[in-house]
């Protein structure tokens, strides 16, 4: 439409080629033209969809029309006549005439007014003590935004109805004014794009086009940008006919990590380890532990290799040839495979395994074991294939292996048995490789590829179908040549050969480099667990290996180089090859030490503030806990410090932080007196911290976590939600009430009173209209949160008060939220009716909370602040 | 009650004008006085052919079947009385169960759903559960044992009359935030309701994926309270975005279709087509069409296209009612005035406008017959008129 518009403005301007001043005058009434077009436009289209809606209620009405005849066709006259109300209607109970023709409008006086004399009966039936539809909450949510009444307007009516008693608050009314941004109409861009197009973009024709067009002037003239560029690249489209459009679904490889990871960012709470938390919300800052969890750690000779593309395989060529025997079992096993490998293929590849053997030979290395276990395992293989040639020769070549290492053989014998299972393994995994291919003329490369393209095959079938036989044919021809004539010397030689292999085969994209730079961060420098669990399917470990050594681990600091130049780095890749994992090893006993310290010399489990305000016999005052994001220790400018909360695991200090929440060491209370300082600062223990409270998880069949104390902590148990099972039924009282179902005994937990978490300032709000209701389920959280169960909650916040009650509330810190826990004040019998003191505020108690005896519904209140609940102390 | 921003141009709605057509003239041939209590509603029965001209009506604790005869003769066939004095019904609706036996369903002030057996006379199943009044209650016409009712509760609940099951609540966390007031099912989408109340939105809801609960119901033998009912907590709107999303994580709630058309109350909705025809209190009634907002998915916009004015409409629980066919609208006012408007025309055209000396009382609901040619009103003061359409006008 824009263009349409476009393309008669400037055939306008051509045509008349006045100077913008003189054509204001015209300009206003153009677009007062153009104005009353549009609204032709309007009406004629409004016309044509309802003119298409009528049709539409035409076919509904049809459909509803056959509905009834195919009801009434299944009524038989029988039937019918057996109903009452058509028996009815040959003798009804009254008539009334009508008025009779004459009589018109002034005869009206005599109403007739109808006598009932036959009125069939509804039994009574007791209604519902009246409640709204609210949804159950097993934990506390943050309230929505769009669920807030905060300056909402709010129109009461009296009773019975017709006339409107409050409109809304003035305060109210004046906290939020709505500054939407204007949205702009296609009309409007339409008026704007002719007037801006014909008369150029000067204040007259800003302010002529203001008065017809809504939002403010540097909207407008930001609106005209925009449709500009829009224009443009209309224009542009045009002109390179359709380019095609790539679908984008899911994640695309060539987004970068960060714009990827933006969902899970955003969406995954840390702290419950779930996605779209609702209780502590959306793109919560990211907070990092100053202290970063040891990096997942294997020695590198328990290590196995994790797949035929394993970079220890490589490894152990390399080793083999530097006369190393530390790794043995992988190079063996590599061998072996690669072995069985080549003596599946042509006899090109048997020839390179007799070269390697010969250059095996030159080392005094034990490889006859696994390689005869390789051979053995082979033959079936092979002789399936048709391949007897092959055989010979290798085995030739492997006598010869045989009698040159038996010098060596001592040193290996411990290793014999580990090493024959192992390669059954590995020959199987390529017996079935070998299988799925078709491509068994292809060298080495080729059958690496396999078990990578049939992973692929699966997940990017684009890829794996179009470029990868054709790659495999490309560079399986540069290792079979090159591998012929194959000195082992060189140590970097296969380096070379498999980089450049991968650079054809897959390159690396930027989604997959940062994600291999994320792997090192978990992972440590161990590319069999970065493949495995950040680049299975896209990478196989050889690959991340060779990237690992042609200094990837760099890439942040060269954070542009393309991936092309990879090449240039091979050359002195040598120097960080042998250094996998061992930086990872330092850092990991490093730490180990450091933690073990602590532990130990930890003497008081709580901050001596905590302390401090336990002593006073103050609870600890409710001030919501936020992570604070200090690294190492907190200094002044600590959040926690300045809201005078304490430091927790979700804070991003050190453990040694001096702010932090130390938890307990109690070893045979249970936790369940003062005596344990989380108990006393109102926290319930926490398993990742206090010493010795330890949760059991599961019915034991997982195995069990080390037993730290002697009995289970028995201050745990909203975290747990070992609570009691309550009943809702209508109270003896007033309204519904919470019943228990079996018998508790004094300071026993039943249950915790959820709902929304809303600010302050919206339960006073909400409080107005509640009270107004009569029934708030309003109750004080902390400083910053009042919980709201009136549209979410539980059963429990049906418990009525009373100020002789048999439970208490309390708020409990419980992993850094708080949580209101209901408990057994007394020893209470099954099907009880709970109660708690609401602990009004003096200002605010409703009638019935004020006078003891009073019930809880007392039509009678009259409150002066917002009531809500309040924990007892 | 001035609308607070001025209408976007090109998204002008048509303003009928109030100057009759008087393509229909109507005549009042008949007033009944029931009670002195009010009468809340009033419904003829669209869903089986041989009682099109049978009707109902509620007020107090009362209600009541008629019929309407040939010339202005109004019968009465029913009578039925609530033991608690306190009820007040507040609506009425005509369902039957599979076999086709007529049922009238009522509910009120007491939140009890009463369906009454007018083949037998008797009660046939009381519905506890709404947690407060009911305001209204519609019927599925092409499913007539399905009823939805809107409550006080702030809950929106669908109900099989035949096997007396709550199948599914509408409410929670997408759902209304104040009394619902009114609400219908779509005319041929079977699984589409729309919903509209106090807290001044109207909220569309599908449950098509809930559906297998639904036809569950008719089967189901054992104990109603034993159904499991379901809660739909967010009213659905075809999402695309929320395809893409899936895709990443399987976490995202529903989006919500609220549409903002008012600014106080809304209190009577009715489809028309795929278009939706409500009502607050500013003197008329709006015909719009819920659109799906680009940019946020989850709000709902409604594109205004037409209006038609009510004059002295400006109270809330006054419904309007159509004909079988959707060509008319009637409703009446504050001063016992019934305005007749064509829907389906642009721009519209008041086909009539109804008054009497004597009807001063607001009209709480109307009622036009199957073909429109009778219009009932049903008052606060307890009367009931009955308009007949004068036969020779219509040339």
């Amino acid at each position: 439409m824009v263009s349409k518009a476009a393309d008669s403005a400037i055939k306008l301007r051509k045509s008349h080629g006045q100077p913008a001043n003189d054509a204001v005058g015209t300009l206003s009434s153009k677009i007062d033209q153009l104005e009353k077009q549009i609204q032709a436009e309007r009406f004629v289209s409004i016309k044509e969809k309802l003119l298409r809606n009528g049709k539409k209620v035409q076919c509904h009405v049809s459909h509803v029309v056959s509905a009834i005849s195919k009801r009434d066709s299944l009524h038989t006259q029988e039937n019918r006549i057996n109903q009452m109300l058509s028996s009815r209607i040959d003798h009804p109970l009254f008539k009334f005439n009508a008025f009779s023709q004459g009589s018109g409008d002034k005869d009206l006086n005599n109403s007739l007014d109808v006598i009932f004399t036959a009125s069939i009966k509804m039994p009574y039936i007791e209604r519902l003590p009246p409640y709204t539809s609210w949804i159950f909450l097993d934990r506390n949510q943050r309230m929505a935004e769009d669920q807030s009444v905060v300056g909402r307007r709010r129109i009461y009516y009296d009773q019975h109805g017709s006339e409107a008693l409050i409109c809304s608050d003035s305060e109210e009314e004046l906290t939020e004014p709505e500054e939407d941004k204007h949205e702009f109409t296609d009309a409007e861009d339409r008026i704007l794009w002719m007037a801006f197009e014909e008369y150029g973009l000067t204040e007259e024709v800003l302010d002529a086009v203001s008065e017809s067009v809504g939002g403010t002037r540097q909207e407008i003239q930001d609106r005209y940008k925009i449709l500009r560029e829009k224009n443009m690249e209309r224009q542009d489209q045009e002109s390179e006919s359709s380019g095609d459009v790539e679908s984008r679904i899911g994640i695309s490889l060539e987004e970068s990590l960060s714009t990827a990871l933006d969902s899970f960012d955003n969406l995954f709470c840390r702290r419950c380890m779930m996605f779209d938390c609702r209780l502590h919300g959306c793109s919560q800052p990211l907070i990092y532990p100053s202290e970063k969890q040891p990096v997942w750690f294997e020695h590198e000779e328990d290590r196995k290799p994790c797949s035929d593309q394993c970079y220890l395989r490589l490894k152990a060529e390399k080793i083999l040839e530097g006369n190393e025997a530390t790794t043995m079992e992988e190079g063996v096993l590599t061998l072996a495979s690669s072995g069985a490998a080549e003596l599946g293929n042509k006899s090109t590849a048997t020839t390179l395994v007799e070269e390697r053997c010969n250059s095996m030979n030159a080392t005094p290395f034990p490889v006859e074991v696994a390689g005869c276990g390789g051979l053995n395992l082979n033959v079936p293989v092979a002789e399936s294939l048709g391949k007897r040639k092959t055989i010979n020769q290798s085995d030739k070549a492997l006598s010869d292996l045989t009698l040159l290492t038996d010098d060596s053989q001592s040193s290996c014998k411990k290793q014999k048995k580990i090493t024959d299972t192992d390669v059954v393994t590995a020959v199987n995994d390529y017996n079935r490789d070998l299988n799925v291919s078709a491509c068994d003329e292809k060298c080495i490369i080729a059958s690496e590829c396999l078990n990578d393209s049939v992973e692929r095959a699966s997940n990017k079938p684009l890829l794996s179908g179009s470029t990868c036989p054709d790659e495999h044919g490309n560079v399986g021809d540069g290792p079979k040549d090159g591998m012929a004539e194959a000195e082992f010397n060189e140590s970097s030689y296969f380096m070379n050969e498999h980089v450049e292999g991968m650079k054809s085969l897959s390159e690396w994209k930027p989604l997959e480099k940062e994600l291999y730079l994320k792997g090192v961060e978990m992972f440590g420098r161990n590319s069999c667990l970065i493949t495995r669990n950040l680049l299975s399917g896209l990478k196989t470990c050889m690959e991340v290996a060779t990237y690992m050594h042609a200094g990837g681990a760099s890439m942040p600091y060269r954070s542009n180089v393309p991936p092309n130049s990879l090449k240039n780095d091979n050359g002195n890749t040598d120097a960080e090859c042998t250094d996998q994992e061992m930086p990872t090893r330092a850092r990991l006993i490093r730490k180990r030490g450091k933690t073990r310290k602590f532990k130990y010399s930890w003497k008081s489990a709580g901050h001596p503030s905590i302390w401090k305000r336990i002593a006073d016999g103050k609870n600890q005052s409710c001030k919501q806990y936020t992570p604070c994001g200090c690294q190492s220790m907190c200094g002044k400018q600590c959040p926690c410090l300045h809201n005078g909360t304490c430091c927790e695991k979700y804070c991003g200090c050190s453990k040694s932080c001096k702010n932090r929440f130390r938890g307990c060491h109690c070893a045979k209370s249970q936790c369940r007196s003062r005596q344990c300082p989380c108990f006393a600062a109102g926290r319930e223990c926490d398993p990742d911290v206090c010493r010795n409270c330890w949760v059991s998880c599961g019915d034991g069949s997982l195995g069990e976590p080390p037993r730290r104390g002697d009995s289970q902590c028995g201050n745990m148990r909203l975290l747990l939600r070992q609570q009691q099972r309550i009943l809702l039924a209508e109270s003896d009282v007033a309204g519904w009430g919470a019943f228990l179902k079996n018998p508790v005994n004094k300071n026993d937990y039943l249950g915790e009173y959820t709902g929304e978490l809303i600010s302050h300032r919206e339960a006073d709000k909400r409080g107005k209209i509640y009270d107004r209701a009569n029934s708030s389920f309003l109750f004080d959280l902390n400083d910053q949160y009042v919980l709201d169960a009136y549209r979410k909650g539980d059963k429990l916040k049906f418990a009525n008060h009373s100020s002789n009650p048999n439970c208490y509330a309390k708020v409990m810190l419980v992993a850094g939220d708080h949580r209101v826990g209901i408990f057994a004040k007394e020893h209470i019998e099954a099907s009880e009716e709970l109660f708690y003191d609401y602990r009004y505020g003096p200002d605010q108690a409703p009638a019935w909370a004020r006078k003891p005896e009073s019930s809880k519904r007392d039509e009678s209140a009259a409150s002066q602040g917002r009531a809500k609940k309040h924990q007892s102390h | 009650m001035s609308k607070p921003v001025p209408v976007a141009l090109g998204c002008e709605p048509v303003v009928g004008s109030l100057t009759s057509s008087r393509k229909r003239d109507y005549k009042v041939t008949n007033r009944l006085q029931e009670g002195k209590r009010p009468l809340y509603a009033v419904v003829f029965n669209f869903i089986d052919s041989c009682y099109f001209n049978v009707f109902a009506t509620v007020g107090g604790n009362r209600v009541t079947v008629y019929q309407c005869l040939e010339g202005g003769v109004i019968a009465v066939l029913q009578s039925y009385v609530d033991e608690d004095k306190d009820e007040s019904f507040y609506t009425v609706s005509w369902a039957c169960n599979i076999d086709g036996t007529p049922y009238v369903v009522a509910g009120g002030f007491n939140g009890i759903i009463r369906v009454i057996d007018a083949g037998s006379e008797k009660i046939h199943k009381s519905f506890v559960g709404h947690g407060d009044s009911i305001n209204e209650i519609r019927t599925q016409p092409l499913k007539p044992s399905l009823v939805v009712s809107a409550s006080k509760d702030e809950s929106v609940r669908l109900w099989n009359v035949h096997t007396g099951i709550c199948i599914l609540i509408f409410a929670g966390a997408g759902g209304h935030r104040n009394e619902v007031l009114s609400v219908d099912f779509h005319p041929s989408d079977i699984y589409r309701i729309a919903s509209c109340g106090m807290d001044n939105t109207v909220k569309i809801w599908s449950m098509k994926e809930f559906w297998t609960y639904v036809e569950k119901s008719f089967t189901w033998t054992d104990l109603p309270s034993k159904f499991p009912t379901k809660y739909v907590q967010f009213p659905v709107s075809k999402n695309l975005f929320m395809l893409q999303i899936k895709i990443y994580y399987n976490c995202i709630q529903f989006q919500v279709f609220i549409a903002s058309v008012h600014t106080n109350y809304v209190d009577c909705n009715r489809w028309l087509g795929d278009f939706i025809l409500s009502k607050s209190v500013d003197n008329e009634i709006v015909l719009w069409e819920p659109k799906v907002k680009e940019q946020t998915p989850g709000e709902g916009v409604a594109d205004i296209l037409q209006k038609y004015p009510v004059p002295e409409c400006d109270i809330w629980f006054i419904k309007f009612s159509c004909d079988f066919h959707y060509n008319a609208a009637a409703i009446g006012n504050r001063e016992g005035k019934i305005f007749v408007w064509e829907l389906q025309s642009s721009p519209p055209v008041l086909v009539a406008r109804l008054s009497h000396a004597q009807s001063k009382s607001p009209i709480r609901q109307t009622a036009m017959s199957y073909d429109g040619s009778t219009i009932l009103s049903c008052c606060e003061d307890g009367t009931i008129w009955r308009w007949d359409a004068v036969a020779n006008s219509a040339t």
